[in-house]
């Protein structure tokens, strides 16, 4: 019984371990809802912290093809995504227009976009730390220019 | 293992677990101290943009200074490098942009152009190192008004750079330098438009 409960407490602390390394730099999170019929809905919540190791599962060709399409747009990103990181909260641009709206801002170095529309919203949040790692990943396969 | 160390492992592994969490919290701790820190001092470029049509369209923009000065220089698009525009007429139809400043910039304060007719009154005055446009659109309404008021040490910045180029980042630079001034304002019957400078990462 107490090997049981040893080898439970070992599990349990293992899988909080696990949880809280994987989901230390917050959740990537999109949400894209279609209100009309037959619309899309695209959720998808993943651990920011998986994405830069992801990133070294996708064949090299991908890559290369995703450094040539991107890359010259990398290093923007790669400033904008670290500055950005000194400001973990600021409103950046809110636009209104009529039903429309589109909300751009930081929040616990989250960067979260909002859009809505009638019929659609759009949900975007990314840690900076994540966008600052994959920018720089994608911008070593950027062709030398 | 003793009926002791029996007790006592509870404890133990909650002191683990405790442990594991410990960095992320003084990490969180220390994120949160180096982001006041940066926030101190911080200046923010404002944009408002509110329209009194039955949509009600308002635009807002906030924007760091200092982030636009280490971003910019990272963006290279047609006329736009390492943070410095080109443009193709500095020396537009003969008139030589940087010499025109240099006088206006030695110049005393005072009211160098004032036009008045039927449609609008305009006057360009040089005030306490800044240049003040006003422009009273008679045509449109009673209160419709352009203010624009361009500091002189930011001119000087922009065109620091080599000739047929506009030095944005130079410009930015030299703006982060003044107190909290409205750069720009208009009002009419359809749109008020302003851009301001301040300390402050949040407006109304």
């Amino acid at each position: 019984m107490v090997l049981l409960a040893k080898i439970a407490l070992g599990f349990g602390a293992t899988v909080v371990m696990a949880g809280a390394y994987t989901f230390r730099e917050g959740l990537l999170r999109v949400d894209v809802d279609e209100s009309r019929t037959n619309g899309s809905h695209v959720h998808v919540w993943l651990p920011a912290a998986v994405v830069p190791m992801a990133i070294h599962f996708v064949p090299g060709r991908k890559l290369e093809e995703a450094g040539v399409r991107a890359g010259k747009f990398m290093p923007l990103v790669h400033a904008l995504a670290k500055e950005l990181q000194k400001y973990p909260e600021a409103e950046l641009v809110e636009v209104q227009d009529g039903e429309q709206h589109v909300h751009i801002r930081t929040h616990n170095g989250t960067l979260l976009i909002d859009a809505e529309e009638p019929g659609q919203t759009v949900h975007v949040a990314c840690p900076l730390a994540t966008i600052d790692d994959v920018s720089r990943e994608l911008a070593a396969f950027a062709p030398a220019s | 293992m003793t009926s002791r160390t029996r007790h006592l492992f509870p404890v133990i592994a909650f002191l683990a677990a405790a442990s594991l969490f410990a960095p992320l919290g003084i990490q969180a701790q220390t994120n949160a101290n180096q982001a006041s820190t940066a926030a101190h001092g911080d200046r923010w470029l404002h944009v408002r943009v509110i329209s009194t049509d039955s949509k009600g369209e308002t635009v807002k923009v906030n924007v760091p200074l200092e982030l636009a000065e280490k971003v910019l220089p990272a963006i290279d698009h047609d006329r736009l490098h390492n943070g410095k525009v080109r443009i193709g007429c500095m020396d537009c139809d003969g008139v030589d942009v940087r010499t025109v400043f240099e006088a206006v910039r030695t110049a005393k304060d005072g009211e160098f152009v004032t036009v008045q007719s039927n449609d609008a009154d305009i006057s360009v005055t040089k005030k306490n190192g800044q240049m003040l446009v006003h422009v009273h659109n008679k045509k449109k309404s009673k209160d419709a008004q352009i203010e624009v008021k361009v500091p002189m040490k930011v001119v000087e910045a922009l065109l620091s750079g080599s000739k047929d180029e506009l030095d944005i980042v130079a410009g930015l630079h030299a703006l982060a330098g003044q107190g909290d001034v409205e750069l720009v304002s208009v009002k009419d019957d359809e749109n008020t438009i302003r851009v301001w400078l301040d300390s402050k990462n949040v407006t109304d």
